[in-house]
């Protein structure tokens, strides 16, 4: 299936995945690691390890610092 | 006009009280308000000093830091003199020498499990940490205690900030646990330019205003995201999610059995 991989504050992308593809698949495949972002469908984050049932999802990295 | 001003506040603060949405009553409000702030380096700095400016009056300040020679590029609360300074110090003089208004009290240790209740005595706290365990102690300490948290996070050239409060969704709801040791970078490896942490910090501390005054449209539910490379805001809604263990629907009631270390993961006892 195809999916719409939104990275925010970087660029979209438009992903095809394994209809058993799961959410982790997706982030890798736009070449983040799933440790370092929030999958976001609807405002709200997908366990990374199921399946992807939506054509569209959000990626927000988790940053760290706040400058020591 | 409101009696509890003398008339150097009335003066000092002139440009809030002439506005309808602050006035001499959201001045007293300042005045008798107390946020903490904890983390006196990149982020923490531009909010001790705008905190201080407006009046706000009472700060507290959290860090366990000594101010290093490659800190003043950004954390600009701390001056040449003030290397090897524990940087509460450092920043507690600031305050002083800014405005007289503020009692400024220093906690020079990192926020754990055995002194987070200090954060209690608050009304508003401004998360600009540099760990994860502090950052989800304080959001989970804030939620319990329903304290809203403006918080913010800053990495090279981009920035994140948003505002916690008891009716929104936490941090949690947007990153549920902390990524495994290493996996995310810091500053001190990748860099961060210096100005980034001014622009965050400010975006902080105007929430933290905004939150001492019950003024305005808080950035709750939303997750401002900065570049400023490209100069460009952009805005990310995210919701209260009901499996979220802090605001979910079967909420943690204690900090007691969340482990702040590696992943900052709740107990599933």
């Amino acid at each position: 299936m195809h999916v719409t991989v939104e990275v925010v504050g970087e660029e979209t992308h438009d992903v095809s995945v394994d209809d058993d593809g799961t959410y982790a698949d997706l982030v890798r495949a736009v070449d983040l690691s799933p440790h370092e972002v929030s999958v976001l469908v609807d405002g709200s984050p997908v366990p990374e390890d199921q399946p992807v049932e939506v054509d569209r999802v959000k990626v927000l990295r988790l940053i760290k610092g706040g400058a020591p | 006009m409101s009696l509890s001003l003398d008339a150097t506040q009335l003066d000092r603060y002139s440009r809030h009280i002439i506005m309808d949405e602050v006035g001499p009553d959201g001045q007293a409000r300042l005045l008798d308000a107390s946020v903490l702030v904890v983390g006196a380096g990149g982020l923490g700095s531009p909010v001790i000093q705008y905190l201080a400016a407006a009046g706000v009056g009472h700060l507290g300040i959290v860090d366990d830091d000594v101010v290093e020679r490659s800190n003043l590029q950004r954390q600009v609360v701390h001056g040449d003199d003030d290397v090897g300074t524990p940087k509460v110090e450092s920043a507690a003089a600031f305050v002083r020498r800014l405005n007289p208004d503020v009692d400024v009290d220093g906690y020079e240790t990192r926020l754990t499990k055995e002194n987070v209740e200090l954060v209690a005595d608050y009304d508003v706290v401004v998360d600009a940490s540099d760990n994860f365990p502090t950052r989800y102690l304080v959001n989970d300490f804030c939620r319990i205690h329903d304290i809203p948290v403006a918080h913010g996070a800053i990495y090279k050239f981009e920035g994140q900030a948003t505002t916690l409060v008891p009716d929104g969704p936490c941090y949690r709801c947007l990153f549920p646990e902390a990524p495994e040791p290493g996996t995310v970078p810091d500053c001190a490896t990748t860099g961060v330019l210096g100005v980034l942490p001014g622009t965050l910090g400010c975006i902080q501390a105007t929430e933290a205003v905004k939150l001492a005054l019950d003024a305005g449209d808080p950035l709750v539910g939303r997750l401002l995201f900065y570049d400023a490379m490209d100069m460009t805001f952009e805005t990310v809604p995210y919701r209260q999610n009901p499996d979220c263990l802090v605001c979910g629907d079967d909420p943690i009631d204690s900090v007691a059995d969340v482990e702040y270390t590696d992943a900052c993961t709740v107990s599933s006892d």
